[in-house]
């Protein structure tokens, strides 16, 4: 057949992967592979094919076989880049352009795709080396900048070592030099050349490139690169220079980024102390400002607000300083900005930093504020007096604040208020409604999948939160999957001021905190949701092993809830938590380490197993790994610490959770089959479903059961807290009943999770005769006991939970809650709007009551057998 | 009393108090650092000195010979920073870098037909209507504004360059186009 030909039947396998149809592909390729059994595009083609529909296996094969011929053909490498980052194979896929690349030393195209390779895999040290070959090949100046660039980044990145930091700046400093045109060509550039020199700390240097009239001309048009500008001047302590600068822009240009008035405050008066220069100095320094920002607020009136606020800070650090003259100068400023701008909705905030004031201002203060008219007839008005209200709370001392009719519980707080009204349909209701999408999942997620897995009724098959979970975790596939092209695009574009910032955000985002509790919070549901099985265990042992050593990145949003609780209290967020106890990192790793333990408990892989079976580049290491401890020390690191954010029901979850483990640890370690045995095994199940034997993995040829050389363990008692959990829950479930139906969910989840984990760390023992072979036979009775009591505790919880649906659910109830109202806010409120949602709340507490009961049972009926 | 300084990749972990406004659209982090990765001088934020962002800009520069331009793809103000003028500050900076970076004819934008508030802010900036985009934003139907909700108007400031002024039409408002000529 001619190459034509050959084309002509390919275009199809194409149009089938684009358009999804994975099957139609597969079918194309192996009717070609008939022909042309050694045809790599095919191949390679078809390895894409089988990933797209989850046959890693397979497609593995493929992908080897492809590989070993050490590919050149443009068409082949593309489709075998994606079908190396659908396996997580960075590192292979550097390899193979590579050696593509050494072959054809001319092609540029190949150049960058290699470069690109690098850059993804964040291997900078050998991106540094392309780029200078590909500088010297190819004669483009893009490249040299590829190759400072790609210096500095690898000294940026956390594994370079600090010594090698100034080492590798130094090198970027020499090449940029050598650039044939000056770094000021473009705005890029220029920003990259600054930011090498101020981590140098060159300053003549700098200040030679910044004081050039195409230097100024640039930061004048570019905020990044005035950026970097303005730190280079202030690390080098020229408060002088750029205060000058500053007023000439403010007073001439009508400059009013706030940065320009900064830079004037900053030249007159530190916000620190000490005040280095003499006092007559400051003051008239004080008053030359005072005179610059009078006449703008002049000028400006109601048109900005930078003058008067400049005011207010320039007398909030005269105050610092002892150098105030007028003891009401703040309360007048703060009167004169109300008057102007107290119509403005961010007033409040604005004024916010600035109320510091004695007893007699603040008298004058609450005097002007209480005299704004309470009736209003246009929003302007309006406006004003709930600033006014805003300001007049938020001077409230500790003693009025108890004393103040708490109105958080208000529709703007309907969140929180459905959480604590435990109605979580009506949450997550509310939730949707905010259309959180993309990047906003990560940072709004917590506000309903924070602890979400006392909610879940994932037991009686309702598969909302569980959903919830896997939906807010796609923006992190699209991380993976789109960031990197734009940090390519970005070099492509030579837009170096952005790379080190995207990569920042990919970071950011791939080790998101969020990203991690969620997927801990999805396990809890999910083993309440399904059988406990070993593939379960093996599939999310792995996983979680992968995010256990990663340096967390809390990217959530607490800011989004305005708050306009007084001065002296906590903050709305504060106030508003879920058991009063914040999740986050320390919350994540005191669960992260139960579950990976127990999980490798039940596990038959252990880390040899692992290490041959896994695929795909390996988790990054991180700086946990230096202080040398194995993954095994690290997951035994405890620390009193540990339980600062865990509510006193989650520390005796995990204080069982220990001792059990520790138990359990010399019963499993004797009775876990060798690695050659259970390498044998996935061996087998894999020629058995793709006809290929494993790579890499030597079957041993002795079959059957492994004679143990040493003595089983001495079978011991099950430790105290262990056999007394069960029954310290018990004890705690009338208090339970008393409090707020989340708390009775919270103590009633945890019981359950306390079983199923139970159950999963006793699996193994399961079977008759792994019990008999390793002679543990005297564990049998002590697990029965265990079951039997966990059994017991949780069929009467079941109960309550059902007992406490009905009650709550209940016309009394409805109309208890009603009645409870505030008083203040009923006559506003018509009273089908509070009927109507009080049978919300109601309904919604008696469902996820009922169904958390429910569950329980279902549980109890699966593993009682 | 706002700080003028570049969109950065991070902010998108910062804008939900502006983009929780059913306004203005959160679009998957492709959209963002696109504009990052090839205008990043046309992107802004404006944000209080506590460092929570008020509003931003994201911009381009496009099209051929006499159309070559800046374009104002989205500019947003958190419901909690509006009446300060923050639209303005950063049209201003957007025009002057395509202007001075760019060396574009004008700025132009869209806005629906039917929201007069932007359009007048616009005009008041100096923009005016350079033609009527038919169905810009989609069919939605006979809704309250009829044909003004779905129907946009490209809106252009010329910059010094365009001499001719071309960018400035009389009739703009009745010269229409359909959508397929401008995407």
């Amino acid at each position: 057949m001619s190459a034509a030909a050959l084309d002509r039947q390919i275009k199809p396998i194409y149009d089938a992967l684009d358009t999804g149809s994975n099957k139609s592909a597969i079918v194309a390729c192996n009717k070609l592979l008939k022909k042309h059994p050694k045809n790599e595009l095919v191949k390679s083609l078809k390895a894409l094919a089988l990933i797209r529909s989850q046959k890693v296996e397979e497609s593995l094969v493929l992908c080897d076989e492809v590989l070993e011929t050490k590919p050149t053909d443009d068409a082949v490498l593309t489709a075998m880049m994606h079908v190396l980052r659908g396996l997580g194979r960075h590192n292979d896929l550097v390899t193979m352009f590579e050696d593509a690349f050494k072959k054809q030393p001319t092609n540029e195209e190949l150049g960058q795709q290699t470069f690109f390779a690098n850059v993804r895999a964040n291997h900078w040290k050998s991106a540094h080396q392309i780029a200078t070959r590909m500088y010297k090949q190819f004669q483009e100046e893009r490249y040299l900048y590829w190759s400072v660039i790609s210096a500095v980044l690898q000294a940026k990145d956390a594994n370079t070592p600090p010594t090698m930091r100034p080492i590798l700046y130094k090198l970027a400093h020499r090449l940029i030099a050598s650039s044939p045109t000056p770094s000021y060509v473009n705005a890029e550039r220029f920003h990259l050349h600054l930011s090498i020199l101020r981590e140098l700390e060159l300053w003549e240097e700098a200040d030679k490139l910044i004081e050039s009239d195409v230097g100024k001309s640039i930061c004048s048009t570019s905020l990044a690169c005035d950026e970097i500008r303005r730190a280079i001047m202030i690390q080098q302590g020229r408060y002088q220079q750029e205060a000058k600068r500053a007023e000439q822009l403010i007073t001439e240009k009508k400059d009013r980024n706030w940065l320009e008035f900064l830079a004037v405050l900053d030249g007159t008066l530190p916000d620190t102390t000490p005040l280095i220069i003499g006092e007559a100095d400051a003051r008239e320094k004080v008053n030359h400002a005072q005179e610059i920002f009078s006449k703008i607020a002049e000028e400006d009136s109601t048109k900005d607000r930078s003058g008067l606020l400049a005011l207010l800070d320039l007398e909030k650090r005269a105050r610092l300083h002892g150098l105030s003259q007028e003891p009401t100068r703040m309360v007048s400023l703060l009167k004169q900005y109300f008057e102007k701008f107290g119509d403005k909705a961010c007033c409040f905030e604005d004024l916010k930093p600035f109320v510091i004031l004695d007893a007699e201002s603040l008298s004058i203060l609450r005097t002007f504020l209480e005299a704004i008219p309470t009736a209003f007839t246009t929003i302007s008005e309006l406006r004003r007096l709930i600033n006014s209200f805003k300001l007049i709370r938020y001077t409230l001392s500790e003693s009025e604040i108890t004393a103040e009719k708490e109105l958080i519980r208000v529709a703007a707080y309907a969140r929180y208020t459905d959480y604590l009204a435990s109605a979580p349909a009506l949450a997550l209701e509310h939730y949707r409604a905010m259309h959180i999408k993309q990047v906003q999942n990560d940072t709004l997620s917590h506000l309903i999948l924070s602890r979400a897995s006392t909610f879940s009724l994932g037991s009686i098959g309702d598969l909302t939160l569980l959903t919830e979970c896997l939906e807010s975790t796609q923006i992190y596939l699209s991380n993976t999957q789109e960031t990197g092209d734009f940090i390519a695009r970005a070099f492509q574009s030579e837009k170096y001021s952005q790379i080190p910032e995207f990569i920042v955000f990919e970071e950011r985002l791939d080790n998101s905190l969020q990203r991690d509790t969620v997927k801990l919070e999805h396990i809890r549901m999910r083993i309440a949701h399904e059988p406990v099985t070993n593939d379960l265990i093996d599939m999310e042992l792995i996983e979680l092993k992968f995010i256990f050593d990663r340096e967390h990145s809390d990217n959530r949003d607490f800011d989004i809830l305005p708050n306009y609780q007084p001065k002296a209290s906590k903050d709305l967020n504060e106030q508003t938590l879920l058991f009063g106890k914040p999740e986050g990192s320390k919350w994540l790793s005191c669960f992260l380490k139960v579950y990976i333990r127990g999980f490798q408990q039940a596990s038959d892989i252990d880390d040899t197993v692992e290490e041959k079976l896994l695929i795909g580049d390996r988790p990054k290491k991180t700086a946990k790994y230096e202080n040398g401890l194995t993954l095994k020390e690290r997951l035994m690191q405890r620390g009193p610490e540990d339980f600062a954010d865990l509510t006193e029901d989650e520390a005796k979850f995990i204080e069982y959770m220990n001792a059990l483990i520790d138990w359990l640890e010399p019963y499993h370690n004797y009775a876990r089959p060798p690695p050659d045995v259970v390498l044998a095994e996935a061996a087998k199940q894999t020629e058995l479903k793709t006809g290929h034997p494993l790579k890499g993995v030597e079957v041993p040829t002795t079959n059957g059961h492994h004679k143990k050389d040493e003595e089983p363990p001495t079978i011991m008692d099950a430790p105290e807290v262990v056999v007394k959990y069960f029954d310290g829950v018990k004890e705690r479930l009338p208090e339970a009943m008393k409090s707020s139906p989340s708390e009775l969910l919270h103590v009633a989840t945890l019981a359950q999770e306390a079983f199923l984990l139970l159950v999963a760390v006793t699996l193994r023992f399961k079977s008759p005769s792994v019990v008999k072979i390793n002679k543990l036979s005297g564990l049998v009775p002590i697990f029965k006991t265990l079951r039997t009591n966990a059994l017991s505790v949780l069929q009467s919880i079941s109960a309550e939970l059902v007992l406490r649906g009905k009650a709550d659910g209940s016309s009394d109830t409805r109309n208890a809650l009603i009645s409870n109202c505030s008083p203040i806010l009923t006559p506003q409120i018509d009273h089908d709007f509070l009927f109507i949602n009080a049978k919300k709340i109601g309904d919604s507490r008696r469902k996820v009551l009922d169904g958390i009961g429910n569950g329980i049972t279902r549980i109890r009926a699966a593993y009682s057998a | 009393m706002s700080v003028l300084r570049p969109f950065k990749a991070t902010d998108m972990f910062k804008f939900n108090n502006i983009n929780l406004d059913i306004w203005t659209e959160t679009y998957g982090i492709g959209f963002y650092l696109s504009y990052l990765a090839r205008w990043p001088d046309l992107c802004c934020v404006q944000a209080a000195p506590s460092g929570r962002l008020m509003g931003y800009v994201l911009g381009k520069a496009e099209g051929a010979g006499p159309e070559w331009h800046g374009h104002v793809t989205a500019i947003t103000v958190a419901p909690e920073y509006r009446r300060l003028s923050l639209a303005h500050k950063m049209m201003t900076l957007l025009e002057m870098v395509s202007e001075r970076i760019y060396q574009g004819f004008f700025v132009d934008l869209y806005v629906r037909c039917a929201n007069i508030v932007a359009i007048e802010m616009y005009e008041k900036m100096g923009y005016s209507v350079y033609r009527r985009v038919r169905e810009y934003y989609g069919t939605l139907g006979v809704g309250k504004g009829g044909k003004d909700e779905e129907d946009a108007f490209d809106m252009r400031k010329p910059l010094p360059r365009d001499t001719a002024r071309r960018s400035v039409r009389a009739n703009g408002r009745d010269i229409v186009v359909p959508a397929t000529d401008v995407s």
